[in-house]
């Protein structure tokens, strides 16, 4: 039903979805994968020097929150998908008293495309 | 006059008078003036206790405002005011009346001075909310408002067993701080624990509400749990299980929120886990603490109504809110997918948001009691929130791969709620020492130090840059349509497979029994025949005249006998 992907450049976009497609655009992504490291660098850097007032002994060890942001938050992921693989069932693995794999009812909803 | 009704009944009259008036406009009107009166009804009535009320003997109290429990009706005001703007459109009189009750009855039992006067508002928040989720009409949905129901009411009958067997042990149905030391506690807070969605009681929440409807989710979200986390903060408040209880709830349910393909159910899990920090927080029990529990609390059922709204309104445009169909919707929603990361941003503690000024009162009251491990759980799982709240609702709908979806923007009250919500999450994080002032206890607390900015700032954008490297390279979970097990695989496969299987064995097993005793029966009528019957040797052996005669001669020995004697 709205499949227009093809349409977009016929299709006017609205000013603010327009202005946000530069995400999109070719290097955009690398642009601000690279615009992170930079900022997390200088954020490390910072830390090395500062002097530190944590309440927590563990706080005040240099870089704990850039380390253990990025540990856990990848600990995380990983955890998360080995779990995907022990409770993951069929979408329709309680069907039909849930509601995973019902259509959602067309009476509560409006369904309109963009450039209609 | 103003003392005239207590501020929930506000709520049961215009519910009672919304019938009464056509669908449109006034009915609208007449759903966002509701909420209006009440926070001014709240704020003019002052601090006290009023509506005292005599039943059955009992001293019951309708209404205990103070600064706790002002600060829950306030914002329960706020979230249905904000909810009943984003479900303008809805023309359905159940849902309208219900959402109305359901806010009523929530707020009916954050002032509730007894624990009579709050089971009563209890049930009804169950009764009322279910017809949030029936409303869908869809077979899974009845189903799983049934289950919800069931859940529901279950605690509100574990919660008057409290307070029955509480009143016998102290002669008290006043609803104050009480100690777990007798069955009568313990009831009481298990029925609460069931509402707050503790750990392995928790997934009637991740069950329903998904299921509701798109406007039904947004109200569902602000009220059931929270009015939980107000009675324990109320009833429980400093008491250590606490502390391990809600650490659990931050925890688990960020793993399963990384791999669920529901956007509601993501939000329902990452709901779970901010309950876990007002369960900390009322654990630890400090004036700090209570604050952080209280201004969490508010600040998270704005930008839980948020994304809520930004997933919902998604939904109303696309019919789907599952991840694996969504994806670069920017382009045609841009103002909803700005809400959605204001929103986003909000939940994950962002400088200058609601979720920052709030949560780290939350931190810094445990680390202030120098609980290293509850407090490094904590910051985990604020990095949890941030990659399932903060990146994947935002992420997977509204950026990502292109779905090819073109839908329009939300409709205009959609976004107007949307904007007030996102409005108020920034408000509350330029001005947190305003928003201090409504919190329970008075407070100096400066959330903006540089140590505080700085490290949460490394924190975020340290997961940031993590999840950038691996969904760059492939080690992201992909976006499945599936369905996740959690723990109400018991109620909904096993306990009935064993129940089934037990009826089974069961039958089996009185069938077995019955036939062993017909075939008992049937070898002593068969041995009974073989030695007594017709054709028995006994039988053959005596012939029939042989028994006359020896009855003759018996008859004529006892002639004999009386003859003589």
């Amino acid at each position: 039903m709205m499949e227009n992907k093809k349409d977009d450049k016929l299709m006017k976009l609205p000013r603010l979805g327009r202005w946000l497609s530069w995400v999109d655009k070719p290097g955009s992504s690398n642009k601000i994968f690279i615009g992170l490291i930079l900022i997390c660098f200088v954020l490390l850097c910072f830390d090395l020097i500062y002097p530190k007032h944590g309440y927590v002994e563990i706080e005040n060890i240099r870089g704990f929150y850039s380390l253990y942001g990025f540990i856990m938050f990848a600990g995380l992921i990983f955890l998360a998908t080995l779990l995907r693989i022990l409770i993951k069932r069929k979408s329709d693995f309680y069907s039909p008293k849930d509601i995973n794999s019902e259509k959602y009812p067309n009476d509560d909803i409006d369904p309109v495309n963009h450039h209609d | 006059m103003i003392e005239l009704i207590p501020t929930s009944f506000i709520f049961f009259l215009m519910a009672g008078i919304l019938a009464l008036f056509p669908h449109g406009v006034i009915r609208g009107a007449l759903l966002l003036i509701t909420p209006l009166l009440a926070v001014f009804h709240i704020w003019y009535i002052g601090f006290g206790n009023f509506w005292p009320y005599e039943f059955f003997g009992f001293d019951l109290e309708l209404m205990r405002v103070d600064r706790l429990s002002r600060i829950f009706v306030l914002v329960f005001c706020l979230a249905s005011f904000l909810g009943n703007m984003f479900a303008w459109h809805v023309r359905d009189t159940t849902q309208q009346v219900a959402a109305l009750l359901y806010a009523g009855s929530a707020i009916g039992a954050a002032l509730s001075g007894d624990m009579i006067s709050l089971f009563f508002y209890w049930e009804a928040t169950a009764l009322a909310s279910v017809f949030l989720i029936w409303a869908r009409e869809t077979e899974g949905a009845y189903h799983t408002g049934l289950r919800y129901l069931i859940v529901q009411i279950g605690s509100g009958v574990i919660l008057i067993a409290g307070v029955c067997v509480f009143y016998q042990e102290t002669g008290e149905v006043s609803f104050n701080k009480m100690t777990l030391e007798s069955l009568g506690t313990w009831l009481i807070f298990i029925s609460f624990g069931i509402k707050c969605a503790f750990p392995l009681m928790h997934n009637w929440l991740q069950d329903s509400y998904p299921a509701a409807t798109v406007t039904g989710a947004v109200i569902l979200s602000a009220f059931t749990t929270k009015m939980a986390i107000y009675a324990l903060a109320r009833g429980f408040a400093g008491t250590e299980i606490l502390i391990y209880i809600g650490t659990i709830m931050t925890l688990f349910p960020i793993f399963f929120a990384e791999i669920e393909n529901d956007m509601r159910r993501v939000l329902s899990y990452s709901l779970n886990n901010q309950l876990g920090f007002m369960v900390v927080a009322i654990g630890i029990g400090s004036e700090l603490a209570l604050n952080g529990m209280a201004g969490h609390a508010f600040a998270h059922i704005l930008y839980k109504a948020l994304l809520f709204m930004s997933v919902g309104a998604v939904l109303y445009r696309t019919g789907t809110a599952k991840a694996s169909e969504l994806g670069g919707l920017y382009r045609t929603m841009p103002l909803t997918a700005i809400f959605c990361l204001i929103g986003a941003a909000s939940i994950s503690a962002f400088p200058l948001l609601s979720g920052f000024v709030t949560k780290s009162l939350t931190l810094s009251s445990v680390a202030v009691e120098h609980r290293t491990i509850i407090w490094l759980a904590l910051v985990f799982a604020s990095a949890g929130v941030l990659s399932h709240s903060g990146i994947k609702i935002p992420f997977f709908t509204f950026f990502a791969h292109d779905s090819g979806k073109r839908p329009a923007e939300a409709p205009k009250h959609m976004l107007l709620a949307m904007g007030i919500t996102s409005a108020l999450c920034i408000l509350i994080g330029i001005f947190p020492a305003t928003f201090y002032q409504i919190l329970p206890y008075e407070t100096d607390y400066v959330p903006y130090t540089f140590d505080h900015v700085f490290s949460q700032l490394q924190l975020l954008l340290f997961a940031l840059l993590a999840f950038a490297i691996l969904y760059r390279y492939g080690f992201h979970p992909a976006e499945i349509d599936a369905t996740n097990l959690d723990t109400d695989i018991v109620y909904r496969k096993w306990v009935p497979s064993l129940l089934g299987m037990l009826v089974l064995t069961c039958k089996k097993v009185y069938l077995g029994l019955i036939a062993v005793l017909f075939k008992f029966l049937e070898d002593i009528l068969r041995k009974l025949n073989e030695t007594h019957g017709p054709k028995s040797l006994r039988v053959i052996g005596y012939p029939s005249g042989a028994m006359v005669v020896n009855i003759t001669v018996l008859f004529a020995i006892a002639l004999i006998v009386i003859f003589v004697s």
